[in-house]
C-alpha cells in the first residue's frame, strides 16, 4: 500500500456572511489519496469542487473535520505555516496560467525558489533544467506574451514542478486551451504521473478527467462518486 | 532574504519605467523646492549676517531727539546730541571708541564726469567703527578734523564713476563747487541690508562737511553717533553708562524723558536674525507641500499598482510567498521610488541653487543636513506613502487575488 498524502475526513466548510446568513458548501467530504494517483475532482458549478481545492491546496481553511497534508494536519496552521506549506508540498497549475507578464519564463519558473532562499544563479540553473524538462529549451529569456496557449501551460506546469513537490494541483488547466493542446498537455500530466507525480485535477469537462486514474465526483457538497474514471464514464454513458 | 525582496522590487519597479518615472517627479520637485528654499534662506541670513558685520560688531548708535515724549512721538533727529558727548564717552569703561557722523547728498564733479553721491562727515576712528578698509591712500587724521581740511576719501563706486582707471590719489573732486582733494579710497564693500550701494560715499571731516557744504546753525550737533564695546556682552552695561552719562550733559531732571535714542545693534542683528530664520523656516514649510503631494502621487500610484497586480499577488502567495513577503516588497518599491526621486531632487535642488548663486553673485551654502533631510524625507514618505498599499496587498485573500479579472 502506497502513503497517503492526502486523508480528509468529514471535511466541512462553511461561509458565514453578514447579518448571520450562512452557506454550508461543504457537508462533511472524506477520502484518501495515495502518493502516485492522478485523481480528477468533477461537480457541477456550485457543487464545491472550487472550495474543496482550495482547501486541499492550503489555501483556506475548513470550518470542520480533517485534513492531512503528507501527515501533517493543516486546519490549525497559521497563514505564514500555510504559505510554508503551499511553497514546500504543492505545485500549482491555473486555468489562467498566472504567469507574470513582464518577467522572463525563467524568472516565472523560478518564482516558487525565491521564497525560499533559494541563490539567484541556483534558481535560474534550476529553472533552466525544467524548462528543458517542459520541452521549452531556449524560451528561458522570452517573456510570455511570445509564446503559445499551450506552452505557457507548460512553464506553469515547469513553475509547479520546481520545488519537486509531493502534489501537483491543477485547476481546469485545459480551460483556455484549444482541444489539440488540451491532449497536448493532459498527456503531459499522464507522462508526469507516471513517474510517480501525484496530480489532483479539477475539471468539468469529462474528456479532460478521462486522463485521470480516479474520479471523485462532488455534488451539493458531499462526495457523489468516488472510484475508476473509466467505470464512472461508462455507467454515465459519456 | 532582504537582497532577494529588493532585486524583486526593482524589477519590479522598473518593469514600468514611464509610470515610476512620472511618480518619482512629484518627490523630485518636492525635494528640489525644499534644497533650494533651504538653501535661499540660509543665503538671505549670511547675507544679514555679512551686512550687519560690514556695518561694525558690538555697537551702540546715538540718535539725537526722543523716540517717544509724553506717550506722543516726536520727531527723531531734533539736534540734541554734540560731538562733545560723543568725545565724553571715550573715558567710559569698556568703550573702545566713538565716532559720530552726519551725511548730505551732494553731486561731486571730475573733469567732465559727475555723480551724486552721499557726502558723510565723521572722524577718523569711524574706519574702526563701521568696519571700512583704505584701500589706497590715507585717512584723514584728528588735525584735519579740527582744521576743518578740505580733504576726502572716496568709496570705490564715487572712484569708478568719476576717475575710471584713472588714479584719483591727490586730485582735486568739487563737491558743490569747492574743491576737494582725494588723500585715500576706500575697500569696495558691496550693497548694504536694504540694498543700497555702501560704496557710493565720500568721507570727510566732520567739521568740513559741517562748514563747508552742509551750513548748519548748530554745528557741533552731530546726526548719529556711534559707540564701540569692548565685547558684546557689555552692550547692555554700557547703554546704560552712555544714558547715564548723557542725561547728565544734557542736564534731564528724573521727570524728563531721554531727548536721545540710543539702539543696541546685537539686539537688532538677533531680531533680524530671527526674521531670516523664520523666512528659511516658512520656505521650507511652503516647500514641505509639494513634498506632500508628492507622497500622496506615490500612495495613489501604490494602490494603483496593488490593484492591477492583484492577480500577480494571488499567484504569489499560492507558490509561497510570505504575507509579509508582500507587504515589504511593497514598501521597498515605494521606498525605491521614494528614494530615486529624492536623489534627483537633491541634485537638481542643489545644481539650481548654485546656478542661483552664480547669477546673483552669491555663496550658495550646501549643508550636510540637507543631504540628511533629503534621504530621511525619501525613508519617511516612502514608508508613510507604501504602507497602506502595502498592508492592503499583504491582507489580500489569496482566493479572491487569484480570482480576480
Amino acid at each position: 500500500m502506497a502513503n497517503p498524502v492526502v486523508e480528509v475526513k468529514d471535511l466541512k466548510k462553511t461561509y458565514y456572511m453578514p447579518g448571520g446568513m450562512s452557506q454550508e458548501v461543504l457537508k462533511g467530504v472524506s477520502f484518501t489519496i495515495e502518493e502516485g494517483d492522478f485523481v480528477a475532482i468533477m461537480g457541477h458549478s456550485g457543487s464545491g469542487k472550487s472550495t474543496l481545492m482550495n482547501t486541499l491546496g492550503c489555501l483556506d481553511r475548513p470550518t470542520g473535520g480533517t485534513y492531512l497534508l503528507a501527515g501533517r494536519e493543516i486546519s490549525k496552521l497559521s497563514d505564514e505555516e500555510l504559505a510554508v506549506v503551499r511553497g514546500q508540498t504543492l505545485g500549482f497549475v491555473f486555468q489562467n496560467f498566472n504567469l507574470l507578464m513582464k518577467r522572463s519564463i525563467a524568472d516565472n519558473v523560478s518564482l516558487p525558489l525565491l521564497y525560499q532562499g533559494v541563490g539567484k544563479s541556483e534558481m535560474y540553473e534550476r529553472a533552466k533544467e525544467m524548462i528543458n524538462k517542459v520541452g521549452l529549451k531556449g524560451y528561458e529569456d522570452r517573456i510570455p506574451n511570445q509564446l503559445s496557449g499551450g506552452m505557457q501551460q507548460r512553464v506553469a506546469i515547469a513553475r509547479a514542478l520546481i520545488n519537486n513537490p509531493k502534489i501537483i494541483l491543477a485547476d481546469e488547466p485545459t480551460g483556455n486551451l484549444d482541444s489539440q493542446t488540451s491532449d497536448e498537455i493532459m498527456t503531459f500530466f499522464q507522462n508526469l504521473n507516471k513517474s510517480g507525480i501525484t496530480i489532483i485535477l479539477v475539471t468539468h469537462e469529462p474528456d479532460v478527467a478521462m486522463y485521470a486514474k480516479r474520479l471523485i465526483r462532488i455534488a451539493d457538497g458531499v462526495v457523489e462518486y468516488d472510484g475508476s474514471v473509466k467505470k464512472y464514464m461508462e455507467r454515465s454513458h459519456v | 532574504m532582504f537582497r532577494l525582496i529588493f532585486s524583486e522590487a526593482w524589477i519590479s519597479i522598473t518593469a514600468y519605467k514611464m509610470r515610476t518615472f512620472l511618480t518619482t517627479l512629484g518627490i523630485m520637485i518636492g525635494v528640489a523646492a525644499v534644497v533650494l528654499m533651504v538653501a535661499v534662506g540660509q543665503t538671505v541670513q549670511n547675507v544679514i549676517d555679512e551686512s550687519f558685520e560690514s556695518m561694525g560688531g558690538n555697537l551702540l548708535i546715538v540718535l539725537p531727539g526722543a523716540s517717544t515724549s509724553g506717550g506722543v512721538r516726536t520727531a527723531m533727529g531734533r539736534p540734541t546730541v554734540s560731538r562733545q558727548d560723543m568725545d565724553a564717552m571715550k573715558d567710559l569703561k569698556d568703550v573702545v571708541t566713538t565716532s559720530y557722523a552726519t551725511q548730505s547728498g551732494v553731486q561731486a564733479v571730475y573733469g567732465k564726469n559727475n555723480w551724486s553721491v552721499n557726502a558723510m562727515g565723521t572722524t577718523p576712528d569711524y574706519l574702526d567703527v563701521g568696519n571700512w578698509e583704505i584701500d589706497r591712500g590715507i585717512m584723514f587724521t584728528e588735525r584735519d578734523l579740527k582744521s576743518a581740511a578740505s580733504y576726502v576719501v572716496l568709496g570705490q563706486t564715487v572712484v569708478d564713476e568719476l576717475f575710471g582707471f584713472e588714479d584719483p590719489i591727490g586730485k582735486s573732486v568739487r563737491l558743490q563747487n569747492i574743491p576737494f582733494m582725494v588723500i585715500g579710497t576706500l575697500k569696495a564693500k558691496g550693497p548694504g541690508l536694504t540694498g543700497d550701494d555702501q560704496d557710493n560715499l565720500i568721507m570727510m571731516p566732520f567739521s568740513t562737511l559741517r562748514q563747508k557744504i552742509r551750513g548748519a546753525r548748530r554745528p557741533q550737533m552731530v546726526s548719529i553717533g556711534f559707540v564701540k564695546v569692548n565685547s558684546e556682552d557689555k552692550l547692555d552695561a554700557v547703554l546704560q553708562r552712555v544714558t547715564y552719562l548723557l542725561r547728565a550733559r544734557h542736564h534731564l531732571k528724573d521727570t524728563q524723558e531721554d531727548d536721545f535714542t540710543i539702539r543696541n545693534m546685537a539686539e537688532l542683528v538677533e531680531q533680524v536674525k530671527k526674521v531670516g530664520f523664520y523666512l528659511s523656516l516658512l520656505l521650507a514649510a511652503i516647500a514641505s507641500i509639494s513634498l506632500i503631494v508628492g507622497s500622496i502621487g506615490i500612495m495613489n500610484m501604490m494602490l494603483v499598482s496593488v490593484t492591477e497586480r492583484t492577480r500577480e499577488i494571488g499567484t504569489r502567495k499560492a507558490l509561497g510567498a510570505p504575507n509579509r513577503w508582500i507587504m515589504i516588497q511593497f514598501l521597498v518599491e515605494s521606498i525605491l521610488i521614494s528614494f530615486m526621486g529624492s536623489l534627483m531632487g537633491l541634485v537638481i535642488g542643489i545644481g539650481a541653487s548654485q546656478i542661483g548663486g552664480y547669477i546673483f553673485e552669491k555663496d550658495v551654502p550646501i549643508s550636510i543636513w540637507t543631504v540628511v533631510l533629503s534621504f530621511s524625507v525619501a525613508v519617511v514618505v516612502g514608508v508613510a506613502s507604501g504602507l497602506f498599499p502595502a498592508i492592503k496587498a499583504m491582507k489580500l485573500d489569496p482566493i479572491d487575488a487569484l480570482r480576480y479579472q
